[in-house]
């Protein structure tokens, strides 16, 4: 009886589901053709064997299917504009493909690399593109642009592997609005060319009234490439210099504890920690909310670069108000380059890859950078869209934003040095975190020093 | 009788057919490539390179004097400790109260603890950040509450407990339904008798219910414990293994060692060693666990 | 299923309570609603929070991330943004596309291998068990690089849906074939395949027609746990998946979260958009899917 009910009930369930499996067997059948299908279109349009699908009278190029790996998450919106912008203006279609945070840069291009998947371009830093240019990056030095940007460029054995894509530049970013209206007078940036005079006006601003008028972000990669790194940057103001500091700290014959500009530069921190917005849980500080304080007129200065304005703008600030640089001031020499002039370098370039893609995929790249640099729409999207300050004279767009606006009045007059970052890729985050240390007062001097003397002996 | 082929040609067919499809993949993806990872212990490959080198045990020296590799193990232990025994009694105390004590709402509330697991690693870490680094914040601030008036995630020894605290939240529900099975499995005579021999309270949960939960125990420890070690994403958008790289799980180690500093080498021969503590626990685990069962 | 569900809790002290007495229960029960409540409440918050916010602008959220509505007021701004940014539908369906294959690759395979382990006695079904069974603690992180290698550098097959489903398909494979293997040794008798066979059917027929029907309250579980598990996963598809056109609802929610800038409002619409469809269907079919985990659990 029972082993009958159980077959009754088992041939039920028979009937009903092989239906099911029946109507799954056919669905899967066509959704795995369709996929494939799919994967087949796709793969022919990105061979460019169906040119004839595009535009033909726009570019020879055009159907081919390019990808551009941005590192600069902020730009990614507006980068994705001027990429649809090029793709409508030549018919290469660009797709610009996001760096997630936390993500490093390097890591992402060097894993997209090891699958076999790498970017046609890549806008990189400096340092990265060192790293990699030789093994993957293709050689741009007979590029027709080269003669706008000579002295922006970066060479590896004498050649030239990337485009410099922007300037960018770094210092402490004065509100002059939130100074003037805490003292009640004029103030002039100027004036600011020592740590006493900048620790003067801090102290005056606490007597009005601004407790805490420094706004310090506990990024590490603002800690540890831009915050520290300005004791390479100022070495003598050159990459060259940079790169001879770093040399001396790898082999030892530079202690960091010993090495002036590291001594100053804590000296700065020191009086950045004691006048800190955040200085309750540094560590805590919200990159976002730190513009807030500066737009609300609690606070006066923050350590940054120009990358800064579109947070500086949602927090409210607007392109006609007053900010700009004073430098991150370096001991009390005030004819010393560091307190007379702006660190300001082309700090992203772009690589184009010289091994995974077809060579219609990198002649379209080559095309890319040609708009960049020289179509009305390119040296408008680069400046005015992207914000970004370019590095080709030949672009004379002048940037919407204050900061980027005093940074080109900056180098018009000489006032900037240019050292491009070339510390190996995970010094930012592994210093970054010594600062952090440091910063959350984890650790002293002497101990941040020892860190980042090992840090460096232990490069090969 | 064997109903899948009495003759060799029969069972040849047979294994064809049913189990090769779903070997071949699980092959395909689990075995090899975990035995070609023990060959990549004895290379220098770099990620990129068509050349491998062999170096014999070098890469396995280097793990020995990888510090971060040692601290990240460290760290990741005792989140496996807490992980296991906080996770294990939140979920079985649910199960306790929800699989009889409590009718009313019940499947509201089974529901409502279960549906943090619905939701994957990455989108919690964002949630969890956004809780512990501004809405507590500013909730501890306007209220004067010193714990909360600063970030979590700004201290070493808070954020990795901001980590045991969201695990537990996400897998605790999970475990409640395990354990809640296991209390449904339980036979109601066995409960009665005991009640009849004056045994209640804690005297019947101590000497009848958990040795007859032994099983879902075993379970729910062995879930909780790969789960615990492998854990990847929660940490990635949480904390980020902020602040200065203390909150780092051995899998962000492994993960960073391998693609970020291209040790690929080093990487995956500290990978190899969190497979063999993995192993050694489980087994262990396991092992105790099916003791007491037969005991019991 | 729901019926299951609802009769499946017993109550484990029925005679204790009556005799301690009616008021010492209520308290005690009361006390225990009180914590249950807490509870839920820790539980669902966190959700509550991120719908609240996710209205509001990016200023209020940093500023009063506590106050139901944004000194800005409510605006659904974000979600458009969010959904265009994402590229929600493209996501969503690739989402779909890839759960729903490897579900379907893992039951079907998972069910048939188990089903040789147990019915066929030879060596060979041994081995793949305990093969599967070992397997099972292997830690994703020893495998990752390798399967990296060899699927990326060596055999250039990474960026593609289908390898994600492949590899998601074996990766399912030693748990789904365990709890099958579990179910079929204690819950399906022979002697109804036995008659089958004699009555004509082919092994296939058998199994598809016999067998596979009676493994319903386990494919059930196995459905659930392994959609949930490739709906959710973040690891292994970011190191699949490269391209953005080819982004799952979890990859697109990482890349929307930017180094330098994080737009909040954004991100916590993009997390809602994430969340609804599996809340929705979870909301629909919560009674099934208990039901099913806690009947699977038992073996």
């Amino acid at each position: 009886m029972k082993k009958n009910l159980n077959r009754m009930a088992a041939l039920l369930m028979t009937v009903a589901c092989v239906s099911s499996l029946a109507a799954c067997g056919s669905s899967t059948t066509t959704e795995t053709t369709k996929a494939a299908d799919t994967t087949a279109a796709a793969d022919t349009t990105a061979a460019g064997t169906e040119a004839a699908a595009a535009p033909a009278e726009k570019s020879e190029l055009a159907g081919q299917s390019i990808t551009l790996l941005n590192s600069k998450g902020e730009i990614q919106t507006a980068l994705e504009e001027l990429a649809a912008t090029f793709t409508d203006e030549t018919g290469i279609n660009l797709e610009v493909l996001a760096c997630g945070t936390g993500e490093v840069p390097y890591t992402k291009v060097t894993s997209m690399y090891s699958s076999g998947t790498a970017p046609t371009m890549s806008i990189l830093d400096t340092t990265d593109v060192i790293a990699l240019a030789g093994e993957y990056g293709l050689d741009l030095s007979s590029q027709d642009w080269i003669k706008y940007c000579d002295n922006m460029t970066t060479k590896i054995d004498g050649k030239v592997y990337s485009f410099p894509f922007c300037v960018e530049g770094r210092g402490i970013i004065y509100s002059k609005k939130s100074i003037e209206d805490a003292l009640g007078k004029t103030f002039d940036p100027a004036s600011i060319n020592s740590l006493d005079s900048f620790k003067a006006v801090c102290e005056e601003l606490r007597a009005a009234g601004m407790e805490n008028p420094v706004v310090l972000s506990k990024e590490d990669w603002s800690l540890g490439a831009h915050q520290l790194g300005y004791i390479y940057d100022t070495y003598d103001g050159t990459t060259a210099g940079a790169d001879k500091i770093m040399a001396a700290l790898k082999d030892g014959s530079q202690k960091v504890e010993d090495y002036d500009r590291f001594n100053q530069f804590m000296d700065t921190m020191d009086v950045i920690l004691d006048y800190n917005y955040n200085k309750e849980d540094p560590l805590g500080a919200i990159y976002d909310e730190d513009p807030m304080h500066l737009v609300e007129g609690e606070a006066a200065f923050w350590p940054n670069g120009n990358w800064a304005w579109p947070n500086l703008e949602t927090a409210g600030a607007e392109t006609s108000d007053d900010y700009g640089f004073i430098p991150f001031v370096l001991g009390n020499d005030s004819s010393d380059l560091a307190n007379t002039s702006m660190q300001a370098s082309p700090t992203k370039q772009l690589m184009v890859d010289a091994k995974q893609s077809t060579e219609e995929q990198q002649k379209a790249a080559l095309e890319f950078i040609n708009w960049l640099v020289n179509s009305e729409s390119g040296q408008k999207g680069l400046v005015e869209k992207l914000a970004l300050i370019p590095a080709c004279s030949n672009n004379t767009v002048a940037p919407k934003d204050p900061l980027s606006r005093d940074i080109v009045a900056k180098m018009t007059s000489g006032n900037t040095y240019s050292s491009s970052f070339v510390a190996p890729s995970d010094h930012w985050s592994v210093v970054g975190a010594v600062m952090q240390k440091y910063v959350a007062g984890q650790t002293d001097r002497a101990g941040a020093a020892s860190e980042i003397d090992a840090y460096w002996q232990a490069q090969k | 009788m064997n109903s899948l082929g009495r003759t060799t040609g029969d069972k040849i067919k047979s294994f064809l057919m049913f189990a090769l499809p779903g070997t071949f993949v699980f092959v395909c993806v689990v075995i090899i490539p975990f035995l070609y990872g023990f060959y990549l212990t004895f290379t220098d490959w770099n990620g990129v390179a068509a050349v491998k080198n062999l170096v014999g045990f070098d890469n396995y020296k280097a793990l020995a004097q990888d510090k971060d590799f040692w601290n990240s193990m460290g760290l990741t232990l005792k989140y496996v400790v807490l992980s296991v025994i906080l996770v294990n009694a939140f979920g079985f105390l649910f199960a306790y109260f929800l699989s009889g004590r409590i009718k009313k709402g019940q499947n509201v509330f089974r529901a409502g603890f279960f549906t943090p697991n619905l939701i994957g690693g990455v989108v919690l870490g964002f949630i969890w950040q956004f809780v512990f680094s501004q809405l507590l914040v500013k909730f501890g601030k306007s209220l004067g509450i010193a714990i909360f008036s600063k970030s979590w995630l700004s201290d070493p020894t808070k954020a990795f407990w901001a980590l045991v605290i969201v695990t537990v939240w996400q897998l605790s529900g999970y475990m409640m339904l395990i354990y809640i099975a296991g209390f449904t499995g339980l036979s109601e005579d066995v409960l009665e008798a005991a009640s009849i021999d004056g045994a209640y309270g804690w005297s019947k949960m101590r000497h009848i219910v958990l040795p007859l939960m032994v099983p879902s125990f075993v379970i729910c420890i062995f879930l909780t414990l790969s789960r615990a070690f492998m854990v990847y994403d929660i940490n990635l958008t949480l904390t980020g293994g902020e602040p200065y790289g203390s909150t780092r799980l051995v899998a962000m180690h492994v993960y960073e060692k391998a693609f970020t500093a291209r040790q690929y080498g080093i990487g995956q021969a500290e990978a190899v060693f969190l497979f063999f503590v993995v192993a050694i626990i489980s087994g262990l685990q396991v092992y105790i666990g099916k003791k007491q069962e037969v005991e019991a | 299923m729901s019926a299951q569900a609802n009769t499946s809790a017993r109550d484990l002290s029925p005679k204790a309570a009556d005799r301690v007495g009616g008021t010492k229960k209520l308290v005690k029960d009361i006390c225990i609603y009180i914590l249950l409540v807490i509870g839920a409440l820790f539980y669902l918050v966190p959700f509550f929070m991120v719908i609240v916010n996710s209205f509001k602008q990016k200023k209020d959220i940093i500023k009063a991330p506590m106050d139901i509505i944004g000194a800005h007021g409510m605006s659904l701004d974000n979600y458009f943004k969010a959904f265009k940014q994402m590229e929600f539908v493209k996501a969503f369906g690739n989402s779909i596309f890839i759960t729903g294959l490897s579900t379907l690759a893992v039951i079907v395979l998972s069910s048939m291998v188990a089903y040789y382990i147990v019915r066929a006695n030879t060596k060979i079904a041994k081995l793949i068990f305990a093969l599967m069974i070992s397997s099972m603690i292997i830690p994703f992180q020893s495998i990752m690089i390798p399967l990296v290698s060899i699927y990326g550098a060596q055999m250039s097959l990474l960026n593609h849906r289908l390898s994600l489903v492949f590899m998601h398909t074996g990766f399912a494979m030693s748990m789904s074939v365990f709890m099958y293997a579990g179910f079929l040794r204690s819950g399906v008798p022979k002697s109804l395949e036995e008659a089958a066979y004699i009555d004509g059917c082919t092994k296939m027929e058998t199994f598809r027609l016999i067998v596979f029907p009676l493994l319903k309250p386990t494919t059930a579980t196995l459905v659930i746990l392994n959609a949930m598990q490739f709906w959710n996963d973040y690891l292994l598809p970011s190191l699949v998946l490269g391209k953005k056109p080819l982004y799952t609802l979890p990859l697109s929610t990482y890349s929307f979260y930017g180094t330098y800038s994080s737009d909040y409002g954004l991100i916590m619409a993009a997390l809602v958009l994430t969340l609804l469809p599996i809340l929705i269907l979870y909301f629909f079919l919560q009674k099934q899917i208990i039901a099913g985990m806690v009947a699977g659990a038992v073996k």
